[in-house]
């Protein structure tokens, strides 16, 4: 059993921070959670994310129908685990949603071509909603008239210092990295939309277009269909068990950027494969967990939108006194060196089992930011950890379900249900410090 | 199973967790392939400075929320 500071016993204490090796455990407490690890499926959790990252789950951006259907099918799943399930809905606010492919000509007075949709060229997330095209000349932000010029922004100018040089201009053209796969990244969260339209270039044709602007032969004409509805959105929260001396909460973010016209982005890594470990933890822990200890899994929704799933679980956490124990991933599907651990809240105990757990399982954690919903938890003072074992695509389409690993899924849910039961057959349900 | 058998847990302090990049603000992980052991760094802001995110009463200072977005680096999720 794990031992607090000054109790003896076999654990080391570092940093204040009590260390434990797994030969602590009594030999029988051991033998139940490995028979318990034995059973964790990796092909279980594989499918589930190809599931999730299907064409009929389009994405799963919140408020979208496929965002829908993915919360319909994993609350049929969770109840035929034995789960009592619930749909808590809340209202998000202006959504980008790019509602068509935007066409792009470049003129280079002699030819014209047109750059890719999602490869070369997208939409920035502070664009304007801009339907039809506009022509214009190409010119260098910050160099001459604007008027009517599309600008392509040098390096080292940020946004907002390109708006002081963008009276009336067509709109503006701004250089962004692109993923290993050459795809464009789609964000959903970020600053307002201002008043012109803004195209992202991949560096090699925002050199190209640069250079175009420089010499006053170069035309672009291009649209910027964008637009931001208000969307309803819903977590799912799956009880499995009522607690009385405690309370775990498993929490994963469901919701992904969504398909793009013409692109699939199957939000595979990012975060079907989350949510496939904590179904994976609860359909094994549920009937295992001692008398007195809760479990609950919480499928979050507009995490992509600036974790705002979370943000309205937390106030009914509030409202009903709930003081849970919470461990979220966000994203299990490439494990390199270590998986990332950030905790908040009173979380000391948790990570003195977090690391008992990954001692035990053999999983390598190391400090590192995972800007998820655990954040949320964290803000409203509950002890939480966050864990981030890699993605091998990221808000790309080259987030596919081939790119999840069996073996990260597999190494992440026996680390979650190592914690967790650890905690639940010591006092760290009840020692929330 | 003891620490001579397994190369698990954390090779650190685990209370690092507790302090790490990013925790007070809300803006996002940069995109990447996989995790690599990070550099522990006290908490602040992801993007900019703790001055420009007090000014503009949010996690992060506008321009450089903005900032981080157009670079891909993201924000928030």
């Amino acid at each position: 059993m794990l031992r607090h500071r000054g109790e003896g016993g076999g654990g080391r204490v570092r940093d204040g921070l009590l260390r434990m090796n797994t030969a602590d455990l009594p030999a029988v407490a051991v033998g139940g959670l490995d028979r318990l690890l034995d059973e964790v499926s990796g092909e279980r959790m594989a499918s589930m994310v190809a599931t999730l990252a299907g064409d009929a789950f389009a994405g799963r951006r919140v408020g979208s129908t496929g965002g829908a259907a993915a919360r319909a099918w994993l609350g049929e799943y969770l109840a035929g685990l034995g789960a009592e399930v619930v749909v808590d809905p809340f209202p998000v606010r202006s959504v980008p949603e790019v509602y068509a492919a935007p066409v792009v000509t470049v003129h280079d007075g002699a030819a014209q071509r047109h750059p890719a949709f999602g490869r070369q060229v997208g939409l920035h997330p502070a664009s304007a909603d801009v339907p039809l095209s506009r022509r214009g000349r190409l010119g260098v932000a910050g160099a001459g008239d604007p008027a009517g010029v599309w600008l392509v922004m040098p390096d080292g100018i940020s946004l907002f210092d390109a708006y002081g040089h963008a009276e009336h201009a067509a709109g503006l053209l701004l250089a962004r990295p692109v993923d290993a796969h050459g795809w464009q990244y789609t964000m959903l969260a970020g600053p307002d939309p201002g008043p012109l339209p803004i195209l992202c270039l991949d560096p090699d044709t925002h050199t190209e277009l640069l250079a175009l602007a420089s010499t006053g032969v170069g035309e672009l004409s291009a649209n910027a269909p964008i637009r931001r509805p208000d969307v309803p959105a819903a977590n799912l929260y799956a009880r499995f068990r009522t607690g009385g001396r405690g309370e775990i909460l498993l929490t994963a973010h469901v919701d992904g950027v969504g398909d793009l016209p013409g692109l699939r982005q199957p939000a595979a890594a990012d975060n079907a494969s989350g949510v496939a470990v904590v179904c994976e933890a609860a359909r094994l822990l549920a009937p295992t967990l001692p008398d007195g200890v809760g479990l609950c899994v919480a499928l979050l929704d507009a995490e992509e939108v600036g974790a705002l799933g979370s943000a309205h679980h937390t106030t009914r956490l509030a409202r009903s006194g709930t003081r849970p124990m919470v461990i979220n991933v966000d994203g299990a599907g490439h494990l390199h060196q270590a998986a990332a651990v950030e905790a908040g809240g009173p979380a000391h105990a948790l990570l003195a089992v977090l690391d008992q757990a990954g001692r035990h399982t053999g999983v390598p954690l190391a400090a590192g930011p995972v800007a998820s919903d655990n954040r949320r938890y964290a803000a409203a003072g509950l002890p939480t950890v966050g864990i981030g074992a890699g993605m091998a695509g990221y808000h790309s389409p080259a987030d596919t379900p081939d790119r999840v690993e069996p073996g990260t899924l597999t190494a992440i849910a026996r680390l979650v249900i190592a914690t967790v039961w650890l905690a639940a057959h010591d006092n760290t349900l009840g020692d929330n410090r | 199973m003891s620490d001579t058998t397994t190369t698990g847990g954390f090779a650190g302090d685990p209370a690092a967790a507790l302090n790490v990049a990013g925790t007070s603000g809300c803006c996002g992980n940069p995109p990447r392939a996989t995790i690599t052991l990070p550099e522990t760094v006290s908490a602040g802001p992801c993007c900019g400075t703790a001055a420009e995110a007090e000014q503009a009463g949010a996690c992060c200072g506008t321009a450089a929320k903005a900032e981080a977005v157009a670079s891909g680096t993201g924000c928030c999720g």
